[in-house]
This record gives C-alpha cells, structure tokens and sequence, in this order.
C-alpha cells in the first residue's frame, strides 16, 4: 500500500520539506512538495494525491486557508490533511479542526509517528 | 551597524536568551544577551520594519561512528523556525532577512567538535532558507558573550571567561513538542 500512498507535503521552510521528504520517502511513500498555500493549490489541481501534510505559517496562503479552499471544492472535500506545525496553541488547533483539517502533529515531529499517522488517514 | 553602548533615554532592558530560547521584539530598549560556549545564537533582523530576534540552542552530538543523520536536526530546524515564524509574526519578511551566527566554540576536548557541529547545522540551515549572514564569529576554544539590539540590528561580541558559559549539555527536546498526533 505504501508503495502508492502520494503525499503533499506544503510547507515554506526548505529544511522542514527535506526533514518531511526523507522521513516519508525512506518509507516507500511517494512524496511531492510545495512551498506555500498557492503552489499547493496549483499543484493539486493538475495532480493526485492521498495525504496533504501542511504548516500553519507560510507566506501568500497559509496552512488554514489551504485547508478551507480544499474543503471548498469537491475534489478534495475528503482529503485527509495533517497539519503539522510549531503552534502548540488551544486556539490554532480548534480553528485548523473547523477548518476541516484531518488531525493535528505539533513540530519537532517524529517520524515514526509521523508516519503511522499518515498510514491511519491514508484511504 | 556599530554597538552603542550609550543610549539617551530611558534604561535598556536586558533579557537573557536561555538554551532551547527564541525571542523576538521591536521595543527600541530592548537588549538580548546570552553567553555561547559550544551552543550557537542565531540573531536575525529585518532592517526595513526593524525587528529581530535570537535564538540559542545546542543540538545533541551525534552518537560515535554515526551518520550525520543522526545529529538531531529536527530539534535544530524546530528552533529556527520558531525564530524565523515569530519574526514573520512581528512584520518580518523572509527574503529581507539577515542573520548573525555566533559561539559553536570547542571549550572542552571532552566535547570535541559539538560546536562545529552545531555552527555547520546552523550555516546549512540559512543557505537552505537563502538567508544572507552578514556577519559571524564562529568556533575556536572561548565562550562568548553576544549582546543584541533587536529594533536596531546592533550586536557587540566579545571574548569572556569559559567558566562563564553554561555547560555543554544538549537539551532534550520539549516534552509537550515531541510529534504527537492528534487525529481529529
């Protein structure tokens, strides 16, 4: 299954995408990667994908509104998104879940962990 | 820029960067100080809405014979991030970035290399994000003493007893930030 499990992984941080890019392609995932809001919404209507894994922060669309623009349209209104992310706030997490994110991984991440939440979301 | 070391006005309130520490500020009377032996602080400004911040951090030394994958360079990417999002919380912008990289000394030759290590993480990691480093002072055998102006980008470091710095013990990574998932 691993083998055919494609993940988005959207996030401005070039040593966060290279940490995320190791982790999950070392596990047989096939990984693409964006660095913002924009470039993800780009890609993923020109692309497939099981998993979006998205930061919070990033310049021109953030994390939260990748999420509403994605839970928008029909196409990915039941793509499992994790968003992983330095905030450890009550307040960020609540608006990520209304925002129609799949779950929640606070940063430093470990990958082991990581990865089983990717392989319990992935459809 | 050069260091003032007297300013009109008011007094200057001086807050200590702690190990493991990132903080940023725009108050014009603000100083950060933290003294490096093998840790190293990262000091970034933006001279356009004249904010900066600093962090400080010493990252595990990898276990002997290992790879260097096993240099905890998550902890590393972590703590820069927190720098560099609350720059960008406070107005900053990533491509107007500049940094300082101070300390990574090799005080001890019981630690040998710990700082070089964690000047290389910090180097790779600001090529990797294309933020300019205008200026360093990196590794040899002294501690450190870096003092910081935020709003204004100033920064004065000297040379300061060994004893002074703090001892080389990596932190371990925050207990409440250690990957856990939530699945909603």
């Amino acid at each position: 299954m691993n083998k055919n499990t494609r993940i988005l992984t959207v996030d401005d941080s070039a040593s966060m995408r290279a940490l995320l890019n190791h982790a999950l392609t070392s596990q047989g995932f096939d990984v693409a990667q964006a660095e913002d809001g924009e470039v993800a919404l780009e890609w993923l209507a020109l692309n497939e994908v099981d998993v979006v894994i998205t930061d919070i922060n990033m310049p021109r669309l953030d994390g939260f509104g990748l999420i509403e623009r994605l839970r928008q349209g029909n196409r990915h209104r039941d793509r499992p998104i994790l968003v992983l992310t330095t905030e450890s706030s009550e307040e960020k997490k609540t608006r990520a879940r209304q925002a129609g994110a799949t779950g929640w991984i606070v940063k430093p991440f470990d990958p082991e962990k990581l990865v089983a939440a990717v392989r319990r979301v992935a459809h | 820029m050069p260091f003032d070391q007297k300013q009109p006005g008011p007094p200057i309130t001086r807050i200590n960067i702690l190990q493991g520490q990132a903080r940023v500020s725009a108050g014009p009377r603000v100083e950060f100080s933290t003294v490096l032996g093998s840790c190293v602080a990262t000091c970034l400004f933006d001279p356009e809405v004249e904010v900066g911040g600093m962090n400080h951090f010493l990252l595990a030394e990898p276990p002997a014979g290992a790879a260097t994958g096993d240099f905890d360079e998550h902890y590393g990417v972590y703590l820069m991030e927190l720098l560099i999002n609350e720059m960008l919380a406070h107005g900053a912008t990533k491509h107007r970035l500049r940094a300082h990289l101070y300390g990574g000394a090799n005080l001890n030759s019981g630690f040998a290399r710990i700082g070089t290590r964690n000047a290389e993480f910090a180097h790779h990691f600001l090529a990797k994000e294309r933020i300019t480093v205008v200026r360093e002072d990196l590794g040899g055998i002294h501690a450190r003493r870096v003092d910081f102006r935020p709003a204004r980008g100033q920064v004065r470091c000297r040379t300061v007893e060994n004893t002074l710095a703090p001892e080389p013990r990596p932190m371990p990574r925050p207990q409440k930030a250690r990957g856990d998932v939530e699945l909603f």
